[in-house]
């Protein structure tokens, strides 16, 4: 699904290293989202999803992690069009980030 | 500096909390809803109220967002002072004239990196410094003013006293025997004086000395005082042994019940005066003078009269009321 040679650029993250110790919590509540995003898809309730990808959206970049805030944008503009596939896509791309993800502190 | 944190995203809170302490700022309190913030800001209650100096308030959240959040604080007396910044998500900024009319300082956005995030919280912290000192200094100042026009009061009040007695003194007498003038000139009503002497009070003096007569003249002077009744009525120690009693709104036979009044008053106090031929107190010789102040007459004609009734007391016998009779011919 990813082209490799992208995969090296887009998974390694530069994290300043005063939020060390807020990482491992921070990358395990966005694999909590992926689950509670899912739930929420059972139950059709796009407007929990649009307000999870709202969150995602605004604390990715503070924490360093742009390509979480553009997943985040993503989930939250395809729950506004009740789109299921676009976000079924986007939680996969989060997946595949997080499984992949490289951080280099700074 | 304290600063309180209002984001309803734990990350959010974290990740703000983290950045501040890391750079110093110990004091950092996170709430995760604008009820919890009223709560500890005291809103509804300002005896309870944490103090703080600094409140970054996200604009999203349930129940109720960041901006009705900020109006409320910025209109509650006891917060107004505290500065709020807005957190927005990236694409807000359209929200951001509404944060800025409901009385917030600054933004940030929750993807704001740390340098500038920690030089907007530091320029607004001491932009809120200089504010709290200089209200500081203008309380100093109303407070000084406030004590310098009680001072000024003071000194007023003490310019107008004599020292010894503590009853009104010469110039007091003087304003407001023009005052009342003017008025009975006004109202068409009579005005009446009283000038009041200490019989032989240098024989008083020579024997037991002058605090002694010091004494003497303060009891005599109070003695006066609590014979007059009506808040209008002014006594005033017009010089050396001699009163001088004001009486607006008075008639020459009313003025003369009230001279009769004082003179047994303070024979009746009985304070002993072993130098005196006729008597073995201290007593006081009375002149008394009405007139209605009109064109033809002035303040001096008033003062004279009541002079020249005070003579004829004193060589008709002295402990002893005169008054102006002519007044009454005319």
């Amino acid at each position: 699904m990813f082209d490799s040679n992208e995969d090296s650029r887009r998974f390694k993250v530069k994290v300043d290293s005063d939020l060390e110790e807020l990482i491992p919590g921070f990358l395990e509540n966005r694999r909590n989202d992926i689950q509670l995003i899912k739930d929420y898809l059972e139950l059709n309730d796009f407007e929990n999803i649009s307000a999870l990808g709202h969150t995602m959206k605004g604390v990715g970049g503070g924490y360093g992690f742009d390509e979480i805030s553009e997943i985040g944008w993503e989930i939250e503009q395809a729950a506004k069009n009740s789109d299921q596939k676009t976000i079924e896509k986007q939680l996969e791309r989060l997946q595949y980030f997080l499984d992949h993800v490289q951080i280099e502190w700074e | 500096m304290k600063i309180l944190i209002v984001d309803d995203s734990e990350d959010s809170l974290l990740l703000l909390k983290t950045i501040l302490s890391k750079a110093g700022f110990q004091e950092i309190t996170c709430v995760t809803s604008a009820r919890e913030a009223f709560d500890i800001l005291g809103v509804d209650d300002p005896e309870q109220a944490q103090f703080f100096d600094l409140i970054f308030m996200d604009v999203v959240m349930p129940e109720m967002d960041g901006i009705e959040a900020c109006r409320i604080i910025k209109s509650t007396h006891h917060l107004q002072d505290i500065p709020v910044i807005t957190i927005t998500a990236k694409d807000e900024e359209k929200t951001l004239e509404a944060a800025f009319n409901a009385g917030a300082i600054d933004y940030i956005t929750k993807s704001t990196g740390k340098v500038v995030l920690l030089a907007r919280t530091r320029s607004v912290l001491s932009l809120k410094k200089e504010r709290d000192q200089r209200k500081a200094r203008e309380e100093d100042l109303l407070a000084t003013t406030k004590l310098l026009e009680k001072a000024n009061e003071q000194l007023r009040q003490q310019s107008l006293q004599d020292g010894l007695t503590g009853i009104a003194n010469r110039r007091r007498f003087d304003e407001k025997l023009s005052e009342e003038w003017e008025r009975g000139r006004r109202d068409q009503r009579p005005i009446s004086l009283m000038m009041i002497d200490i019989d032989q009070f240098k024989l008083y003096n020579d024997e037991y000395g002058h605090l002694a007569g010091d004494d003497c003249l303060k009891e005599v002077a109070y003695l006066l005082s609590k014979r007059l009744k009506r808040p209008a009525d002014l006594l005033s120690r017009y010089g050396g042994e001699e009163f001088a009693v004001l009486l607006p709104e008075t008639d020459l036979n009313g003025a003369w019940d009230v001279a009769e009044e004082l003179r047994t008053e303070v024979e009746q106090a009985g304070i002993f005066h072993a130098k005196l031929a006729y008597h073995e107190v201290v007593t006081i010789s009375l002149g008394v003078s009405a007139i209605i102040p009109g064109l033809n007459n002035t303040t001096n004609d008033l003062l004279k009269q009541a002079d020249e009734a005070l003579y004829r007391a004193k060589s008709n016998g002295r402990n002893r009321v005169e008054t102006f009779l002519t007044l009454e011919k005319e």
